[in-house]
């Protein structure tokens, strides 16, 4: 069997960052990613096939130049490859990494696994969310900047926080001003002062946003705090949104509804940390709503309470690319300092100086997280006939039913109907369901811990039946040659 | 509908699909979605129990609502699977199951 003393899963900012610290000190380091190239979605680039020869703005600056380190390290690299199980080793504290390339499965054994496999848009579901024309923020960000599509021509951007002004900035400079954007959060003027010296620590992106913001208001575009899209209506696609003016829980305020005419919504309600991985190795988790929902708990070296798997970036909490580097770094060289490599007293230095960056982009993070969290009351959008769970069609109606048949957690709705066993596996409606549960178990005192999430099992992602019978037998085939 | 882009980011050669038996133009390097969408074509299937359209969702890959089939391969991801010259992609899927 293959065997590696670190494999890095996820070569965005967060993992790029771990797999480089622990080459540049010897360690032998796997980084695969499911992508065909290296980035993530922070530092996607363009096709290949496309040219592209535009200035380049310092995040895509900084992106390039890591991949560029990325290539010229020792670091080993396999791209379009799904990790779809994580097992630990019959040698306790060593983990097997279960592989699917395009062509063929494989396995490798690691000393020390660091998961950085990011995050992605939270799902908002309102009637007729399923319809084609609705879609997430990072979709449309995606089909803007790396395809150069615009996703409709009368756009209306529907949402909370930052991701969804960047988006806005990024359709006006496609030339496709959007109709408008509705920010559900409603800021007063004592959230924003007492947030003021976290958000002085970041000038760089302070500096950015106010671009954003002369953009938008030089567009024309209308903006909109405290409202947000509560209906998608069309035959076959959207083509007519209802909006409405929502209250500080996010409770819609009735007789505010106004119709809006337009061919694509776009929601941008922030992200949840996509750790499926730590979730399947069953490592302790806790539900964090401010850093977007179920997380890991890690101690100071980004270590997991499974030994020797360490959690990293948005995975670990939503907090963007700034602090997935930092995470990356720290983890890398907890991996290095683990396998011997470098002195102790180095590594404590190194950590030292880290940290106080570290902290600084925590903070921020935390900040996001107060003035731009959904809100409970968001609940009041959804109607007895509107689908939950996308992939299994099951309705809100089907999840109350079960409530009222006795499912206490997402397990337990997910065992009567259905909902999060298909294709998606739970990752679009969990967390919708989670707080079904929670708002109408409300009497019984009931909280997300006890509610949970569902139960990760291999394979993460759909595979065909070829592909894990072959896998299969290459895990017999190794086993044996080993005995 | 395609962006005009500026003279420093060019987009891969002219390709052709079918979708459905109709011609399409795309270029290479464009996801399938991105080439569908930019032919204003935004249901890419069906769903099974109730047949539903549905369309891009996630754009990355996460949610599988984008679903096609493609060559006769069925559930294949638009928003990840990039165009290749000749390409057959149906978005009929789950229809026919529907109906039946």
């Amino acid at each position: 069997m293959n065997r590696k003393e670190l494999v890095v899963i996820g070569a965005g900012p967060a993992g790029i960052e771990a797999a480089l610290t622990a080459s540049e000190l010897g360690v032998e380091v796997l980084l695969v990613d499911s992508f065909p190239t290296a980035g993530g979605q922070y530092y996607k680039q363009p096709p290949q096939a496309f040219e592209d020869h535009r200035k380049k703005n310092a995040s895509q600056k900084e992106g390039k130049l890591l991949l560029q380190m990325l290539d010229s390290s020792n670091v080993q690299l396999l791209t379009g490859c799904l990790v779809w199980g994580l097992f630990e080793d019959h040698d306790k504290g060593s983990w097997v990494v279960q592989l699917a390339l395009p062509d063929r499965p494989m396995q490798v054994k690691a000393d020390a696994v660091i998961i950085a496999t990011g995050a992605y848009d939270r799902p908002f579901a309102f009637p007729g969310w399923t319809l084609p024309g609705v879609m997430t923020a990072g979709a449309g960000q995606i089909l803007v900047k790396t395809q150069g599509v615009v996703p409709g021509s009368k756009v209306l951007l529907t949402g909370t926080g930052p991701l969804q002004i960047a988006l806005a900035d990024q359709l006006i400079h496609a030339g496709v001003t959007p109709v408008a954007m509705l920010e559900a959060s409603t800021i007063s003027l004592w959230d924003l002062l007492r947030h003021v010296p976290v958000f002085l620590g970041q000038f760089n992106r302070m500096v950015e946003g106010l671009g954003y913001g002369f953009d938008i208001l030089r567009s024309g575009m209308q903006v909109r705090m405290g409202w947000a899209v509560v209906e998608a209506r069309g035959d076959g696609s959207v083509e007519e949104a209802v909006i409405a003016r929502l209250g500080p829980d996010w409770k819609v305020i009735a007789g505010s509804e106004e119709k809006v005419q337009v061919d694509t919504v776009i929601l941008g309600y922030g992200l949840v940390p996509n750790n499926r991985l730590s979730r399947m190795v069953e490592c302790e988790h806790e539900y964090v709503a401010v850093k977007g929902g179920w997380v890991p708990i890690r101690d100071e070296t980004l270590q997991t309470t499974c030994p020797n798997v360490y959690v990293v970036g948005d995975a670990a909490g939503v907090g963007g690319a700034e602090l997935a580097h930092v995470e990356g770094k720290i983890a890398g060289l907890a991996v290095a300092s683990r396998c011997g490599r470098g002195k102790q007293s180095d590594f404590q230095w190194r950590y030292a100086k880290l940290r106080p960056e570290l902290l600084r982009q925590r903070r921020y993070a935390k900040a996001l997280g107060e003035l731009f969290t959904p809100q409970p009351g968001a609940l009041s959008l959804f109607r007895e006939n509107m689908t939950v769970c996308r992939c299994e069609e099951v309705s809100y109606r089907d999840i109350l039913d079960a409530i009222q048949l006795g499912a206490r957690s997402v397990n337990e709705v997910k065992m009567i109907t259905r909902a999060g066993m298909g294709n998606c596996q739970g990752r679009m409606c969990e967390g919708l369901i989670a707080q079904i549960l929670l708002n109408a178990l409300s009497v019984e005192n009931v909280d997300m811990q006890r509610i949970g999430a569902s139960t990760v099992r291999p394979p993460l992602e759909p595979m065909t039946l070829d592909m894990l019978a072959r896998a299969s037998q290459m895990i017999e085939t190794e086993e044996n040659q080993l005995t | 509908m395609r962006v005009h882009l500026s003279s420093d980011l060019k987009r891969g050669k002219k390709v052709q699909i079918f979708v459905d038996g109709e011609t399409v133009e795309a270029f290479a390097g464009e996801t399938i979605a991105a080439a569908l969408l930019a032919s204003g074509i935004k249901r890419f299937r069906y769903t099974r129990k109730k047949g539903d359209p549905r369309g891009i969702f996630c754009g990355m890959g996460v949610c599988f609502e984008c679903l096609v089939t493609v060559n006769g391969e069925s559930n294949v991801r638009a928003c990840l699977t990039p165009v290749v010259d000749g390409m057959k992609i149906d978005t009929k899927s789950g229809w026919l199951a529907h109906e039946s």
